[in-house]
């Protein structure tokens, strides 16, 4: 029997009781699965701790499922909407496109542009062959005809490439031009390479179109007998305008394109002009077509748009500057933004459930293994009803999807002071595509991946996992050892996530006295940002439990929050660097990369952010001087001794993993103060200096006190405060001893001061009341 | 030295990175010795002396199709050495039967399948 294997998600990641979500589940080697609500407590099965906690919930969707195999179609493309069949060029054709191939040897055909049914070699299209080459190609059901140019694509090089066909006389010709500047490729005019090639040949018949094979840029229709139609021979690189003529184009004609001049309005079938439609705010997955027929293409998994094109001179960094020169659209054969698999289950909330963190636990057959799925979503209430929120950093966990650091990543295992530490699920998605990549991947063509979504399988947004690089529970699940401490504590509070924050702003913060983030609050949207900023600033008392925080800028579109654009640049701490001129959000028009490009550094709001990263090991805090401040007392109230989170589940210690520091040029508020300090980190350690120093010898953990987590609090405007804990590992620490010891008590007494209404204690001198201060929160 | 034949790829980075590891190795292996192979027994995370940190700087900087990793069969429980494909889409493949009952220890046996590299290259 086959090894049954279970993987799901569901619509949303937010929902309130009474709301409808939808279960997505693909099984093999099962055709029923069990199925049970369940509310997640805690996720971290580590031997010190409480271990793995969930409390089963009833409810009506609890029970057999039926389930089965669901496929995926991954790479991103074009389709053109053309009902009236204009593209079934039964005669003459030219197709022409500007492309800049990033994968040529990949050892497949790829389709650049065309109408081609891939299963019955019938249609038309122009490609790049087994070999590298292009090739332009027409087939009538029997008999496919082909035409290759003479070498081979060199990749990354911009080319203006053509096909054309004269049906009467059965003459092909293909018309391959670099058009290579100083700056819109790899290598430059020093380097001998041949770029051009121009070959013609009779083909022995015409093609002969099917009705119904839509025409595609970047793959062509295929079938198979269980899938049914999906699109095969994807393309890896960038497209640039592109066209299609039912006449053959004369040389001059296709010169004066190559040229940069308008294309002829004699003969066009359908012209994209894929700089057509960008705004100041973002450019859509809408390819337009500024021919006689208006056959506007659609991107599928999102094709990666606000890229370089082939006439990009190096003055401008943006699309928004010179919309002209960005027309490039790239492709990656593994792209996938979602699964879009048939809804498995819709479930109505129960109306009496309580806020927090929920799955659908779907096991099957003995639920051993990969048997065993968790599809994790977050509860809100329906109207706020606790004083204290405990925010999941959804964002976080959309960025890093389904990362495969331990198995792809080259300084992953410098970087985390160890070799990985592989299970089962980690394997399968190394093995696996159609599970889509996170933002801390690249795609098989070596490009970054910018974009990342909760609507497909994300293995690492479910308790017990531990991620490979670091042998830790990592972000959702050991956000869980913050949530079951409250649990514990017998608190009240509810569950808020990222997307809420993103889509409503500082509503969805507002009504909370006191709110808790989680473990790795990295990444931030700027109405995120400015929701945490307006919460402080109105009188919120802000706990940031983890470290890494307010580092990266992302984006998403107001429709379509289940998709996170991430570009990679600034800092010397990325997974993978956006391409020169490639740095601006397509989502929003707005640069990427980290905060600290703005001015907007995380200690600029919480008083501390990144110093570090080591994962390996941690360490304790150890008391500094103001938490003998008597006005500060209270914080460190009951803790006897210098030492505070000697131990923990995060590598036996409350400070480590990632690490933040106080930074007053980094705009750490000048009345915070430090509460306890880490240092003498480990070696593997790294600072991540943003001053743009030169790496140097003495960066490392043993050698540099700028590596280590600080607790820090101030106060803010209108009672608001901020406590910061500087480390990953903090909230890993929370649970040993039966959540009984120093770091717990700690934080208690920071949770039980900022619920109290009223000025803080050891409030003496306030800093100035702001004007925009927030309603009166709570209940 | 390498042979000038030494040949096998476009990318003629690769022979400088190959000859540069000729030379760390044969240093490397100065430092291999009891105490520090009883080092990484105790304690094979976090801070180390230099000769065991010249060495694990080294061993995790291999090529990826190079490297070991640990596998957890059961969390806390059972561990085994497997080596890294480097490819997409091929999983890692077992070195051998040998069975940990802690990440420490496969970590320590993966530790021994470096030097036992080292020493024999
Ligand atoms: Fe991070």
């Amino acid at each position: 029997m086959a090894q049954i294997k279970i993987f799901g998600y569901a619509d949303k990641i937010s929902v309130k009781p009474g709301d409808t979500i939808q279960f997505h589940v693909s099984a093999d080697g099962t055709s029923t699965a069990e199925a049970h609500l369940v509310r997640l407590i805690h996720g971290d099965e580590h031997p010190h701790g409480p271990g793995f906690i969930e409390e089963e919930i009833d409810c009506v969707a609890n029970g057999t499922w039926q389930v089965e195999k669901q496929f995926t179609q991954v790479g991103s493309f074009l389709e053109v909407t053309d009902p009236d069949r204009k593209l079934a060029l039964d005669g003459s054709i030219t197709l022409c496109a500007f492309i800049w191939p990033t994968w040529p040897d990949v050892g497949h055909r790829q389709c650049l542009l065309g109408r081609w049914d891939n299963d019955r070699n019938h249609g038309y299209g122009l490609g790049i062959n087994p070999s590298g080459r292009l090739e332009f190609w027409v087939g009538c059901g029997n008999e496919v005809d082909y035409l290759q140019a003479e070498l081979p694509l060199q990749k990354q090089a911009w080319y203006f490439v053509a096909a054309t066909f004269d049906a009467r006389s059965g003459r092909a010709t293909l018309h391959q031009e670099g058009v290579v500047n100083r700056y819109n490729s790899l290598l430059g005019k020093v380097a001998p390479v041949e770029y051009r090639s121009h070959v013609s040949e009779m083909f022995r018949f015409r093609q002969n179109n099917l009705p119904d094979t839509p025409f595609l840029v970047a793959g062509s229709r295929d079938w198979h007998a269980l899938r049914g139609h999906f699109v095969s021979q994807l393309y890896c690189g960038k497209v640039d305008r592109c066209g299609v003529f039912d006449r053959a184009l004369a040389r001059a004609e296709l010169d004066a394109i190559r040229a940069g001049g308008k294309p002829p309005s004699d003969g066009m079938v359908a012209y994209w002009d894929t700089t057509k439609g960008y705004t100041d705010r973002g450019i859509g997955d809408l390819v337009v077509d500024i021919g006689p027929n208006r056959l506007d293409a659609r991107g599928y998994n999102r094709p990666v748009r606000a890229q370089t094109g082939y006439n990009w001179n190096g003055r401008n960094d943006c699309f928004r500057l010179a919309p002209d020169q960005y027309g490039g659209i790239e492709f990656h054969a593994d792209a996938m933004i979602d699964s879009n698999w048939k809804a498995t289950k819709t479930l109505e909330l129960p109306e009496t459930l309580r806020s927090g963190a929920y799955a659908m636990r779907v096991r099957g057959g003995d639920g051993a293994g990969l048997a065993e799925e968790y599809i994790v979503f977050f509860v809100r209430p329906r109207m706020p009803t606790a004083r204290i929120a405990l925010l999941f950093s959804t964002a976080t966990y959309l960025a890093y999807a389904n990362e495969r650091f331990a198995t792809d990543g080259q300084i992953v295992q410098p970087m985390a002071g160890q070799p990985p530490t592989i299970s089962e699920v980690d394997i399968e998605i190394y093995e696996n595509p159609e599970f889509g990549a996170g933002c801390y991947d690249t795609h098989a063509d070596g490009a970054g991946v910018c974009y990342t979504s909760y609507r497909r399988p994300m293995v690492n947004m479910r308790p017990k996992y531990r991620i490979a690089a670091f042998d830790l529970p990592w972000n959702f699940p050991a956000d869980l050892s913050i949530l079951a401490w409250l649990e514990h504590k017998g608190y009240d509070y509810d569950v808020l996530t990222d997307e809420d924050v993103h889509l409503e702003g500082v509503a969805a913060m507002a009504p909370y006295a006191c709110i808790l983030n989680s473990t790795h609050p990295e990444y931030h949207s700027e109405r995120m940002l400015d929701a945490h900023e307006d919460y402080i600033a109105g009188g919120g008392r802000f706990i940031c439990m983890g470290a890494n925080s307010f580092c990266c800028n992302v984006a998403f579109r107001e429709d379509e929050p289940w998709i996170m654009e991430c570009r990679k640049t600034g800092g010397h701490w990325i997974a993978w660097a956006a391409r020169s001129g490639e740095y601006y959000l397509a989502t929003t028009g707005q640069m990427g990369g980290i905060w600290t490009g703005f001015q907007r550094w995380g200690q600029k709001l919480v008083g501390n952010t990144f110093a570090g990263e080591g994962f390996a090991h941690s360490q304790p805090y150890r008391r500094m001087p103001d938490s003998y401040d008597p006005a500060l007392a209270w914080i460190t109230e009951g803790i006897e001794g210098e030492t505070i989170g000697d131990f923990g589940l995060g590598n036996g210690g409350a400070a480590g993993i990632e690490i933040d520091c106080y930074k007053l040029g980094f705009g750490t508020p000048p009345n915070t103060k430090i509460i306890a300090s880490s240092g003498g980190h480990p070696d593997n350690y790294i600072a991540h200096d943003e001053e743009g120093a030169h790496a140097h010898q003495g960066f490392s953990g043993t050698h540099n006190y700028i590596l280590r987590a600080d607790m820090v609090y101030f106060e803010a405007p209108n009672n608001g405060a901020v406590f910061a804990t500087g480390s990953i590992a903090f909230g890993s620490a929370l649970p040993i001893h039966g959540f009984e010891n120093n770091v717990s008590r700690l934080l208690s007494n920071v949770v039980d001061a900022f619920v109290r209404p009223g000025p803080l204690p050891g409030s003496s001198n306030r800093p100035r009341e702001n004007t925009g201060r927030l309603e009166p929160v709570g209940p | 030295m390498l042979p000038l034949e030494y040949d096998r790829s476009e990318d003629r980075d690769i022979i400088v990175r190959d000859r540069f590891d000729g030379f760390r190795r044969e240093y490397l292996r100065t430092l291999v010795n009891p105490e520090v192979i009883e080092e990484h027994r105790q304690s094979a995370l976090g801070q180390h002396s230099e000769k065991l940190e010249r060495l694990l700087i080294y061993f995790r900087q291999r090529p990826l199709e190079q490297r070991y990793a640990v596998r957890a069969i059961e969390p806390f429980r059972r561990y085994q050495v497997v080596r890294l494909s480097g490819r997409r889409g091929v999983p890692p493949r077992l070195v051998d039967g040998a069975i940990y009952t802690s990440a420490n220890d496969a970590r320590h046996g993966l530790f021994l399948r470096c030097i036992r590299d080292l020493l024999e290259t």
